[in-house]
């Protein structure tokens, strides 16, 4: 591979890589991108949902072809308590349309190794098997990269890291801190197979509806984190994710964590007949907009979980700020490629066309979630089932009259916990939710 | 329900392709008992300590997460496993 030389080296064959791929290939630049996995997909894990906005811009006919599981019409967000759950969700007809919410269930495996085919049929080369370590450097700038292999060296004009999570080639540029324990979520997951009638009865689903639960409060053994149920076409995706502090605080293996949930009443009957398929973990940047990687320099631009794209709120979105980030980055190049400057001016572009979209935008706003969070545990071990008792007894025919028993359940909210920090707590959840 | 629900079992679901050398160490000179205080929240438990107190890195069970790296920055000299090597999911 020595001599060759690219306009465009991507690290990376996830959404962002793929993404930036396919809009430097239709462009006419000479791309290759860098697969370490068998196959694009091998190494990719989320927990389930692919928001299809900005797929609808690259690739408007899409779901013609590609390995879409179920079309989620019903998202249901519920608090857990130690034996119970209370919550609320919203199922809407109009959602069953084609794209009508733009919220599908894939498998990665699957779906990105279909991308990939997308973005070779574009014109790119993609080789898979291959780790990028370095870079390659020529007068103090990047002229290409380092794969862990004989004649490993690629030589490229621009470089897009979209590496994911660790990556480990933004923090050998600087780009990037070490990712921290309290900002970091470890999720783990597995895929159950059960029948499709099965799972249209269970999660009471037409067709290829299908639906997405997610847990809060004591989802994740009192520590800081949540779980989720999502149902495939024929599997459903079980999982559970928490801070890295807080497992090492509670001294808690996420496996145990994902056992405790899928055992929990409320999940139960949910995983019950299903047959194992797969385990997996991975992580989750949630430090959000404080903790971003520089995003661009001289010949380089990051994407995705690589520059700590994901928003882990209420709305749990990852892959469409992947395409997103991986979509401006490939359309910058595209310019840089036209005026055959890659110098980091020129690529500041990147960050000016972050500024307006809704990418950037997302993670200022929830900026502060992962703190908030992390300074309310009492939203995961002791609000879910203090909460949880008094829906339950009120809740409760028991000939005490109602108003009584409001009175005597209203006293004892206030004995176990100060009001101001209650009322606090009630605040800094809004802003992290919505 | 007849779930696995022992380590073994669970990575018995998935694919992995051991290379010959491992692409994670504890680095020279770290205490062996980080195993204990940290790195037991590897969701893989791919660090446990033998009889003699020792660590044994389990690397050919690796999910390639990188939880172990944050947990442990200063003990643990982690990359990723050799280009097409370690775990290949089918659903992902």
């Amino acid at each position: 591979m020595a001599d060759e030389k690219f306009d465009a080296i991507v690290v990376g064959g996830g959404p962002a890589g793929l993404s930036a791929a396919y809009v430097m290939a239709k462009a006419g630049m000479q791309v290759i991108v860098v697969e370490r996995g068998e196959y694009c997909g091998a190494k990719n894990v989320f927990g389930g949902i692919f928001f299809t906005n900005v797929m609808r811009e690259l690739i408007p006919d899409f779901l013609k072809d590609a390995p879409i599981e179920r079309n989620i019409t019903k998202r249901r967000f519920a608090f857990l308590s130690s034996d119970g759950e209370f919550g609320g969700d919203f199922k809407f007809d109009r959602f069953n349309k084609d794209f009508a919410n733009n919220s599908f269930t894939v498998l990665r495996a699957k779906f990105d190794k279909w991308f990939s085919e997308k973005v070779e049929a574009a014109g790119a080369m993609i080789i898979t098997g291959a780790v990028v370590d370095d870079f390659i450097l020529k007068d103090g700038k990047i002229a290409g990269v380092k794969a862990r292999m004989d004649d490993g060296e690629l030589y490229g004009d621009v470089v897009v890291l979209a590496d994911g999570v660790n990556s480990l080639l933004a923090k050998k540029l600087g780009f990037h801190k070490e990712l921290s324990p309290d900002s970091t979520i470890v999720g783990v997951k597995e895929i159950l197979s059960l029948p499709e009638e099965k799972i249209r009865d269970r999660f009471g689903l037409n067709g290829n509806e299908g639906v997405a639960y997610e847990y809060f409060g004591y989802a994740a053994k009192g520590a800081i984190g949540s779980g989720f149920v999502y149902t495939n076409k024929d599997t459903i995706s079980v999982g559970v994710g928490a801070t890295i502090k807080s497992l090492l605080e509670h001294k808690l293996n996420p496996n145990d964590v994902l056992e405790h949930f899928k055992n929990h009443p409320a999940i139960r009957p949910l995983v019950r007949d299903s047959e194992q398929k797969e385990y997996s973990a991975h992580l989750i940047p949630d430090g959000g907009f404080k903790k971003f990687s520089k995003l661009y320099g001289d010949n380089v631009m990051v994407a995705g979980d690589a520059a700590g794209f994901v928003n882990a709120t209420l709305f749990h979105e990852g892959t469409n700020l992947a395409m997103e980030t991986g979509k401006l980055a490939g359309e910058t190049a595209v310019e840089a490629f036209k005026k055959k400057d890659y110098s980091s001016e020129s690529l500041s572009l990147y960050h000016t066309r972050l500024k307006n979209s809704f990418s950037l935008r997302d993670m200022k706003q929830f900026k502060n979630s992962s703190e908030t969070l992390d300074k309310n545990p009492q939203l995961f071990d002791k609000y879910p089932d203090m909460i949880g008792d008094l829906i339950a007894e009120l809740f409760t025919v028991d000939g005490e009259a109602k108003w009584p028993k409001e009175r005597r359940l209203a006293m004892k909210l206030l004995t176990s916990e100060n009001p101001f920090r209650l009322l606090k707590t009630a605040i800094d959840m809004r802003r992290v939710i919505i | 329900m007849k779930h696995f629900t022992s380590m073994e079992d669970k990575l018995g679901l998935d694919k992995f392709t051991a290379f010959e050398k491992s692409h994670l160490k504890i680095k020279p000179g770290s205490d062996p008992l980080v195993v204990e205080r940290k790195l037991f929240i590897c969701p893989a438990k791919v660090y446990e300590l033998n009889d003699k107190g020792e660590p044994i890195v389990s690397f050919e069970n690796c999910l390639e997460c990188g939880t172990c790296r944050v947990a442990a920055p200063d003990e643990v000299d982690w990359m990723y496993p050799q280009g097409g090597y370690g775990v290949t999911f089918k659903f992902g």
